[in-house]
């Protein structure tokens, strides 16, 4: 069964734990494990966090656009901000690189989404925005133990 | 779980015990808090203790990277116990287990800290 929700929310850094709290309810039917629980929301709080800050410069009367979609154990979580987008793509991959060293964030975010996802597609325009797309799989240790074949 | 941050002072160290959910709103009111303590005790030895650590981004990394680069500065030993698969992972992924030792305990940190001075 495809399960879908989707979530608009003011670019107000106070809106990233409704963002977390709010998928982390949508996937509970998977029952999850505490370990992916913790990694969606940090994979959740890295996208948002970049769309409030980055995409939008903290202006909250912007606003952030968060999709999820179950399909069996995939997840897939899009989030979209119409903000300035990204100049540089491959500069703003490399990690520890922050435009905003001011803020002292570790500049991580792009590496930890990208490491903690099954699979991650940013699509960026300059002065249009920006688009994550994130995919993971919600599977059961013991499950996958089972199944496992050489 | 509440999200707190409870502070723990000892000879010349500090041990910073972060529980709940570290997200950015919670990193800009501890960042000012473990700046108040700082300037109050002047500890050459911190400790962050995650052992009710059930949430991290970049913005609590970079709390953490950025109370190191202070106590470095001034040849202290930073140090980070507690560690579950989760926030493990998170370390791990950044980096900053490569600078940053990792203990077995607040006891172990108080011992070995000293020698590392």
């Amino acid at each position: 069964m495809i399960n879908k929700m989707e979530l608009k929310f003011s670019a107000s850094l106070s809106n990233e734990v409704l963002a977390r709290q709010a998928v982390i309810a949508f996937i509970s039917p998977l029952d999850p494990s505490l370990e992916q629980i913790g990694e969606i929301k940090t994979i959740i709080a890295e996208g948002v966090s970049n769309a409030i800050i980055h995409g939008y410069e903290l202006d909250a009367s912007k606003d952030v656009f968060l999709k999820a979609i179950i399909d069996g154990e995939d997840l897939e979580l899009t989030i979209t901000d119409y903000g300035k987008g990204i100049e540089n793509l491959e500069e703003a991959r490399k990690p520890h690189y922050t435009t905003r060293p001011d803020l002292e964030r570790a500049g991580m975010g792009l590496t930890i989404m990208e490491t903690l996802s099954d699979s991650f597609a940013i699509k960026t325009l300059p002065g249009m925005g920006c688009k994550l797309v994130i995919k993971k799989k919600i599977t059961h240790e013991s499950v996958a133990y089972g199944t496992v074949s050489r | 779980m509440e999200n707190k941050i409870k502070f723990t002072a000892f000879d010349e160290g500090l041990v910073i015990k972060i529980s709940g959910e570290l997200d950015s709103m919670k990193t800009m009111t501890y960042r000012d808090k473990i700046h108040r303590e700082m300037i109050k005790l002047g500890p050459r030895m911190l400790l962050f203790d995650f052992k009710d650590l059930q949430f991290i981004d970049s913005s609590g990394i970079g709390l953490i990277l950025g109370r190191f680069n202070e106590i470095d500065k001034i040849g202290g030993v930073v140090g980070i116990t507690g560690l579950n698969d989760y926030s493990r992972k998170i370390f791990q992924i950044t980096g900053i287990l490569q600078i940053i030792e990792e203990y077995q305990s607040t006891a172990q940190f108080k011992k070995k800290a000293r020698i590392n001075l």
